[in-house]
């Protein structure tokens, strides 16, 4: 087992350093140029120069690379003289837009997307699963078709037309909800809640429909299975048998979508922040890419990747314990 | 428009000399197309609205964006120095608080004077007030102002105004005092009095000594890169909180003396900007005005799509600001590369071009004026462009076919424009427009932060390119030399000349005009400059948009400045009833 | 992932067919869902003929049709519609809706479906590569599929496209979407071959002297069809939405062409001035990815009933 998660951490790492190169070359390679954007109206070529200079952009990509990835793990001090900034492990670089170290910035917006993330996510798992499994346990009957079209559906709604329904409805015709706006959970749990609602719906309307069609297809497959046959037969209660052995067994596909899709929120959902205005990664992303912001850019982007690949790690660890028949 | 850049680094309009603002109401140029109608959105030109604010309260500013730079050697954004100079920090001179063409009228501010000449305008020299205080207390000095000026000289520094640079007597190849260097162009004497050598003469500097690059940073405060995150203020407000892209927090500076400030009113209590709201969901909120946000003013321009909502509404429009940004936009075509090389298919571009749906695409009539010259209104006698060339707003596309049948290119030809993605519209009805006399255009859209790398690659570029130039002076040598002088043009890099013009009479003239010691004299030659160029056709005129701003209800002496692009001038706004403002 | 359940024999050839015929009668929605996807695939195949029935070009300005001093809003109810414009103009630039709605579903599905093209080129070659012939192709392939996997794919969409200068964009998009999109079938089809390898008939043809081509070509392929089909009906959706997402984000299709993202893009922000405007490719968005789930239901519960889907 200590062998097993091991060699996966190692994957992890290169996967990363994989990932991190990728991303490098797409944005450095191209002929976009950081330095002139920073410099501003009217540069003199003696300025630009200077500047370039000082973003360490005048030397050749592979090295520049290199200091990137050494920069990591020893840290980095940038800039001339009293202006030098000095970045410590863990260092993904500083902003050009706005000298934050980016690392900072990452931890600074990490809550507003992991707040998005969790709520919707505890809300899509409360009304898929439910509908899933009610929708399974009563197989061919109108309450099932009546679920899984309204699934279909809902999962076929554009995003943006949700959150458009939401805004207008709920803020602008009833005046019930704020403009989302993000507060922290820590300084005002009930104001974090209403500010978030709305996102946590939109986000969670879709996601509960793919999840209530994931796990009525797999709880009708795992309560045919043999086992559960000899459950019944023993004279087991319909609700132990349901819960301990059919959710369990059931559950083990929906679990890999779970790490999956949870993984890849909490980097951010780019276009329901976007839509909401909500200052999270996916935004913080979006912003950079618009202003050329590299190192920004590439700390979401490493970011995102971390939690894809931790989470499917996380996901095969947790599959020994959910399903009995799973072992490493 | 590229926030960091130029195009809203604009405009310190026009000059004491100079005519009336930008912002008269009333129809543009040509009379074409559409009937004629009086522009819903004037109203409230040249008005303060609210009447006079009361003291107190929190003032609420929604914006969609963070601030470029509020470093004072950094910042060079139109409405960011309007909010950091008027704000946070003082400089040697200053704008007048006040709506219309009394806007662009200097007054001193941390000096005593506008500066005295000597050495034929060759040194400047300002003698600063008695007992300007920091937010904490400490005395400013004139050695402050030079290590700030000092400051944007380095290049952990970049982004602000160059004019130190461009002027200051040696100093080719300073990288400012990180390192313990210092300029001697830059005189301190004594702790109040502070002078600047020139290289050569600048008769303009006043109009320069505005900009943020001339107010005082105390090098103990000074944090580099890190001190855009907290300027040290010494103006009346200072940084509470600032969460880059989140909020920003300005409370009281207690340290400010009201008495020695003859232009900032300094009404509410505290200052908060909200940052990254989406640009819809702001107007929209404004419009409503409901609750906080009745004390609320937005920072970005009204989008074009909210205008519907805003004009059919007597109510709402009342509260509407709508001053010109002064920007000049034009389609500039690459004069040096077939077939724009030849001046009958640019003059066909000129007349193929339908600038009503440029204004219609840039928000309507009501926000954007169609532009029939190549400096905008502001830098004319009058504060309204001449229509040189007399071609329709909508365009003649016959007789741009005819140009182009002289030309020999009778059935026409393909090309292409690069725009920034917020002008994606516009980019569609120059495609279109053009496109009704043969000239087939495909449409490169580039985001904001790559606009001017891209239309700055000479080699590279498209032939077309639409962007505009916003005059840094009141004065059209900060218009013409910029735009039009092939002197200044680079392969990589290059800014301002996007057409590409090299014409030995047009440099010879702007020489001459530079030289002229005459100011009245010199006005009247751009302007008569401006016609010559404009008859070869380097490029076609577009659009000068205006900078519309909804006020919420409890808003109270606003006005759009016309030396800050239209942006809101913080120094005199504030609340009618504080007590309705939450925090 | 460690746990890929191999699953039974899947029904192939021409028995299946009329599964689904057999289906198609008993299912309602399958046809109406049929009927979506049948006429928005007119749409596309066809899209310069239909739109142009209603007399106006994709992008053609009509200035009449909008009012410049209200911001370009349309003139007339429900956005401008009339007899000229069927469903109205598109604010600002007076463009005939009908025509952009029509050819948007062209640029939308076009992208959609040869992404999908790619994905199943790629992902079954890749993932019959790895199954059957194991060993250390399989590993690279496996390898190479967990990595793709790892990426933030919508992330790097966006950042791959916005990057990307003097391109044709339609094209890039596809590829970008396609290069994200083949591992997931390639571990489908990679487990499936795996069952497929060792079965009798497979076994039968490999003592009886078949190559490895004709086996492949001969009995993995036609075993592995059903569930690729189905898999392939259900990602359709996921590519629509990919491409609109895109678009609206401002990456996508360069303008003056119309695609559905991007016409909900610009739309959202007149959501309630000029509602229908905001309907119309929100509405067809949202048919043709329903059409294609309920139609990729169907076609699983007949080709690939237990599901190799993980």
């Amino acid at each position: 087992m200590i062998l097993y998660l091991g060699r996966r951490l190692l994957q992890v790492l290169g996967v990363l350093l994989a990932i991190a190169a990728v991303t490098f070359t797409i944005f450095y390679v191209l002929p976009s140029d950081p330095a002139a954007a920073a410099c501003g109206k009217a540069c003199s070529d003696e300025r630009l120069e200077a500047i370039r200079a000082h973003m360490g952009l005048d030397r050749p990509v592979w090295s520049q690379f290199a200091d990137f990835v050494t920069g990591v793990f020893t840290g980095r001090t940038m800039g001339t003289g009293q202006y030098a900034l000095r970045c410590d492990f863990p260092c993904l670089g500083y902003s050009y837009e706005n000298s934050e170290n980016v690392w900072d910035l990452l931890v600074d917006r990490l809550p507003v997307s992991a707040s998005l993330a969790a709520g919707a996510a505890v809300l899509w798992l409360a009304l898929g699963l439910s509908a899933g499994v009610t929708a399974a346990l009563r197989k061919d009957t109108l309450t099932d078709r009546a679920l899984m079209v309204g699934a279909v559906a809902a999962a076929s709604l554009p995003v943006y037309f949700t959150s458009v329904l939401l805004i207008h409805g709920l803020i602008r015709l009833t005046g019930l909800l704020p403009y989302p706006q993000y507060v922290p959970l820590t300084s005002d749990p009930l104001s974090w809640a209403s500010n978030l609602l709305l996102p946590w719906v939109a986000l969670a309307v879709l996601y509960a429909a793919m999840y209530a069609r994931q796990s009525r297809g797999s709880m009708i497959e795992s309560m045919a299975e043999p086992y559960i046959r000899t459950a019944r037969a023993k004279g087991l209660p319909r609700r132990t048998v349901v819960v301990k052995h059919g959710l369990r067994a059931g559950m083990t596909p929906v679990l890999t979508l779970f790490g999956m899709d949870l993984g890849g929120l909490l980097a951010g959902a780019v276009i329901t922040e976007s839509l909401f205005g909500l200052p999270g990664v996916g935004r913080l992303f979006y912003g950079a890419l618009s202003t050329g912001d590299q190192p920004v850019i590439l700390g979401v982007t490493l970011l995102a990747a971390a939690f894809i690949v931790v989470a499917n790690l996380a996901v095969d660890l947790l599959y020994a314990v959910v399903d009995p028949r799973v072992r490493y | 428009m590229n926030k960091r850049t130029r195009t809203l680094a604009v405009a310190l309009v026009p000059a004491l000399t100079l005519g009336l603002a930008a912002c008269s109401d009333g129809p543009s140029g040509g009379k074409t197309g559409t009937a004629e109608r009086k522009n819903p959105a004037a109203a409230n030109a040249g008005a303060v609205l609210g009447g006079t604010p009361q003291k107190g309260g929190t003032l609420t500013v929604l914006s969609n964006q963070d601030f470029s730079h509020l470093d004072p050697a950094r910042n060079w954004v139109m409405p960011d120095m309007d909010f950091g100079t008027r704000l946070l920090y003082r400089t040697l001179v200053m704008y007048r608080a006040e709506p219309g063409a009394k806007g662009s009228e200097l007054v001193p501010d941390l000096a005593e004077d506008l500066g005295t000449p000597s050495n034929g305008a060759k040194t400047w020299t300002f003698r600063l007030k008695p007992g300007l205080k920091y937010e904490d207390g400490t005395a400013i000095t004139a050695q402050d102002i030079k290590h700030n000026v000092e400051r944007s000289f380095s290049p952990d520094l970049p982004g602000g105004p160059d004019y130190a640079a461009r002027y200051l007597a040696g100093a080719k190849g300073y990288l400012g005092p990180s390192e313990g260097r210092h300029l001697d162009s830059v005189r301190t004497p004594d702790a109040r009095t502070i002078a600047f050598d020139f290289h050569t003469p600048f008769a303009e500097f006043p109009f320069a000594a505005t900009l943020p690059t001339f107010s005082p940073v105390p090098p103990a405060r000074d944090k580099g890169p890190r001190y855009d995150n907290r300027p040290f203020s010494s103006g009346p407000y200072k940084v509470d909180a600032y969460a880059r892209d989140k909020q920003l927090v300005l409370v009281r500076n207690p340290h400010w003396d009201p008495k020695s400030d003859a232009v900032r009113k300094a009404y509410p209590d505290r200052i908060v900007v909200t940052m990254g709201l989406k640009g819809n969901q702001v107007d929209d909120r404004l419009i409503a005005s409901a609750g906080a946000d009745a004390s609320a003013v937005p920072w970005a321009a009204l989008r074009p799509e909210s205008t519907s909502k805003v004009l059919t509404k007597p109510e709402v429009k009342a509260r509407l600001l709508a001053e010109s940004s002064t920007c000049n936009e034009m389609l500039q075509m690459h004069t040096g590369r077939a077939p724009f090389d030849d001046v009958r298919v640019r003059r066909a571009v000129q007349y193929a071009l339908d600038r009503e749906a440029i204004v219609t695409a840039a928000g309507g009539p009501a926000l954007t004026e169609a532009s029939t010259a190549a400096m905008p209104g502001a830098l004319f006698t009058g504060g309204r462009q001449p229509d040189t060339l007399g071609i329709p707003l909508a365009g003649d596309p016959e007789k741009a076919k005819r140009l182009l049948e002289e030309a020999g290119k009778a059935g026409g030809f393909s090309t292409s424009v690069t725009v920034s993605v917020n002008d994606k519209a516009i980019g569609e009805a120059i495609q279109q427009s053009l496109g009704r006399a043969g000239i087939e255009v495909t449409i490169e859209t580039v985001d904001p932060s790559a606009f001017y790398d891209t239309i700055g690659d000479t080699r590279n570029r498209t032939d077309l390119v639409y962007t505009g130039w916003c005059p840094d002076f009141p004065s059209g040598s900060t218009f013409l030399p910029f735009v039009f002088d092939g002197r200044g043009i680079k392969e990589k890099g290059n800014s301002g000349n996007h057409s590409l013009f090299r014409d030995d009479a047009t440099q010879k003239r702007i020489d001459e005009i530079g030289a002229m010691t005459d100011g009245a004299a010199a006005h009247k030659a751009w302007q008569e400059l401006d016609g010559r160029i404009l008859a070869q056709a380097p490029v076609a005129p577009g659009a000068v948009k205006r900078r519309p701003l909804v006020l919420g209800t409890n808003i109270a002496g606003a006005f759009g400045h016309t030396s800050y692009g239209g942006q809101i001038d913080y120094a005199t706004i504030g609340l009618k009833d504080p007590s309705q403002s939450t925090d | 992932m460690t746990t890929t359940t191999t699953s039974p024999p899947v029904h192939g050839g021409g028995g299946a067919w009329r599964l689904v015929r057999a289906e198609l009668r008993r299912r309602a929605s399958l046809k109406v869902s049929l009927a979506v996807v049948a006429l928005f695939a007119l749409m596309t195949v066809a899209a310069p003929l239909i739109g142009s029935l209603g007399g106006w070009g994709p992008e053609e300005f009509d200035k009449s049709a909008v009012d410049p001093y209200l911001g370009g809003l349309p003139i007339g109810p429900l956005g401008g519609v009339s007899a000229e414009h069927w469903l109205g103009v598109e604010p600002v630039t007076g463009r005939d809706l009908f025509a952009r709605v029509v050819h948007g579903a062209q640029v939308s599905l076009l992208i959609a479906f040869a992404a999908t093209a790619i994905v199943v080129l790629a992902g079954t070659t890749a993932g019959i590569a790895a199954g059957y012939f194991g060993g250390r192709t399989d590993t690279v392939l496996s390898r190479l599929m967990d990595l793709t996997m790892s990426f933030p794919s919508l992330i790097f969409m966006i950042a791959m496209m916005s990057v990307a200068r003097d391109v044709d964009r339609i094209l890039l998009m596809t590829l970008v979407i396609g290069l994200f999109g083949w591992p997931g079938l390639a571990r489908v089809v990679r487990g499936q071959t795996l069952s497929l390898k060792h079965r009798e008939y497979v076994d039968a043809a490999r003592v009886g002297g078949s190559g490895p081509w004709r086996i492949l070509a001969r009995d993995i392929l036609p075993g592995v069809a059903g569930p690729v089909i189905a898999y392939t009906t259900l990602m359709v959706p996921g590519m629509i939405a990919t491409e609109a997402a895109l678009s609206y984000l401002g990456v996508g299709v360069r303008p003056p062409t119309p695609s559905w993202g991007q016409m909900i893009a610009e739309s959202v922000a007149y959501y309630d001035t000029d509602p229908l405007y905001f309907l119309v490719p929100s509405l067809c968005l949202f048919l043709t990815v329903l059409a294609f789930t309920l139609l990729g239901d169907a076609l699983r519960d007949v080709l690939d009933p237990r599901g190799s889907r993980t």
